[in-house]
């Protein structure tokens, strides 16, 4: 099942448990497969030799492609980011949020005082960051009302990291997940994975997905349920199955990514 | 050199390791313990040194001033909070709540001492005890996922182990998490965030020898297991008298560094 939504409140929790009856079985023999298929991808690409640094795919890279990266206001929108991502967190712990802005932003002072990020940030000017506090309270306000309550009967994590090795450290798949509900141990399939942009959605964002899938099923050896990217700057939610199909695609896209950053600087 | 295990973090993998141990482990004695201690005496010092395996991870360097944060605070919150639900079922989120107003309590009541994860707490924002919960709900959530698989029994202990080491000024430190099986039987586990390092060998046996030093019969757990959930990957050691030794050289080896260090910064 693959669902493409407009945002409406209710259905998203919906979306992301589905129907338990419906749901697959714990898939826990796909990931050695995966795995051995994408050790030979790797070496085919970087063969044997052990490069001094290895190269680090991250969804920010799968959602480039081949793209270059837009340079205007970078920082403000990578700012915009990390205070939605913070937020998001302080929703799923159900903490009530009273100023977005304000909060999104003692809360990553009080997580990591020396970013230089969050530096830049008390740096911007009076219209700058008139500008990032409206776009954040703008964006809380749509994810507040997309994503909705989270169960804590669904073992929900938030910001949840993977780092996958391959080639012996020639390639390192970095990922962080905005959100993760339902356990790799139950019978079923369960595991959900949610992904929060503040763009809106393009052809990147299903790459992004594919991405999440294949480094979850790598890190801990069970195929998730489903995968989803929702964005708060239009309130659209995506969400696709994991089966064989997509992490296949998820490997070709892997595939391709690599052959293009292979040699870049 | 005594070999490492490896496996992929499934609960099919832990669940063999825990099960396949060697049934026996090795025990030390009051002579091994008093060889420890006149090794540890002949690397003199002039301040009380505290030893983790972190510090022989990064070759005896001192690691840098402690400040807690969300990140620092999460393991010993996720942990309590795990006790508690083992202790009464309820969700994760209500068990890290609780152990936060606890916390909270034991400041206000002035239990807590300057510097003490109740005395942080009781100072940050309500954003930031917000981001505290998230993250230990994390380790929490993380924690119970690698072990409810198991077969046989296991409880998150109360603290680390520590052992003080007879007359040198020395105590050393090692990381548990998790305990599985009977205190005889036990294999300990330790869960470490990131991707293990060439270093995490020498690391997981600093802590086997410390948990052997804090037994109190000197009885080695069968195994000790290191989870590293991002990588996906559980390294182990055994408990044999190989290892125990390594681990023991390993800790002697990061005192020497750090009083070279030491004299270097005095000089």
């Amino acid at each position: 099942m693959t669902l493409l939504t407009e945002s409406s409140p209710g259905l998203l929790t919906e979306v992301l448990r589905g129907d338990r009856t419906r749901r697959p079985h714990r898939d826990d023999s796909t990931a050695a497969g995966l795995r051995a298929v994408l050790e030979d991808y790797v070496f085919e690409i970087f063969g044997s030799e052990r490069r001094e640094r290895g190269v680090i795919i991250s969804s920010a890279t799968m959602c480039r492609g081949d793209q270059s990266r837009a340079t205007t206001d970078f920082s403000l929108g990578r700012a915009r980011g990390v205070a939605i991502s913070t937020l998001l967190r302080l929703l799923v712990a159900q903490v009530h949020v009273e100023n977005p802005y304000d909060d999104a932003l003692a809360a990553w002072r009080g997580e990591r005082p020396n970013d230089e990020l969050l530096s830049a940030v008390d740096h911007l000017d009076a219209d700058q960051t008139a500008r990032l506090r409206a776009d954040v309270d703008a964006h809380f306000l749509t994810l507040a009302r997309g994503i909705g309550t989270i169960s804590s009967n669904w073992w929900p994590r938030t910001s949840q990291r993977a780092n996958q090795m391959l080639g012996g450290g020639n390639v390192q798949l970095r990922d962080v997940v905005d959100l993760v509900v339902g356990s790799t141990y139950s019978d079923l399939a369960s595991v959900v994975l949610v992904d929060v942009t503040t763009s809106p959605l393009a052809q990147g964002a299903e790459r992004v997905m594919r991405f999440h899938a294949l480094v979850q099923t790598l890190r801990v050896s069970v195929v998730p349920l489903r995968t989803s990217i929702f964005s708060s700057a239009t309130g659209e939610f995506w969400t696709l199955d994991v089966d064989n199909e997509l992490l296949v695609r998820a490997v070709d896209d892997l595939v391709h990514t690599l052959a293009i950053v292979k040699d870049a600087p | 050199m005594s070999d490492l295990l490896q496996r992929r973090l499934s609960t099919e993998d832990l669940r063999e390791l825990v099960e396949l141990a060697p049934a026996q482990s090795t025990t030390i004695n009051e002579e091994h313990r008093a060889s420890l201690a006149s090794r540890f005496r002949a690397v003199p010092n002039t301040e009380h040194r505290r030893l983790d395996a972190w510090m022989v991870e990064q070759a005896g360097r001192t690691p840098g001033p402690f400040a807690w944060s969300p990140a620092t605070a999460r393991r010993i919150l996720g942990n309590n909070a795990l006790r508690r639900v083992l202790r009464t079922p309820d969700t994760i989120l209500n068990a890290v709540r609780d152990e936060i107003a606890d916390q909270l309590l034991r400041s206000v009541k002035g239990y807590a001492r300057s510097g003490s994860l109740g005395h942080w707490l009781a100072g940050v924002s309500h954003p930031v005890l917000g981001l505290i919960t998230a993250e230990a709900v994390n380790w929490a959530t993380q924690t119970l996922e690698c072990v409810r698989g198991l077969s046989v029994t296991w409880r998150v202990p109360a603290s680390d182990v520590y052992y003080d080491v007879a007359a040198a000024r020395t105590t050393l430190r090692g990381r548990r998490d998790v305990v599985i099986g009977d205190d005889a039987q036990r294999v300990v586990v330790r869960i470490r965030s990131g991707s293990p390092g060439k270093s995490a060998g020498p690391g997981l046996r600093s802590d086997l020898v410390v948990e052997t030093l804090a037994h109190p019969e000197g009885l080695a757990p069968r195994r000790y297991l290191g989870l590293w959930p991002d990588a996906g990957l559980i390294l182990g050691v055994e408990g044999t008298m190989e290892n125990v030794r390594s681990g023991a050289r390993d800790f002697i080896r990061a005192a020497v560094v750090q009083r070279r260090h030491n004299l270097v910064r005095v000089v």
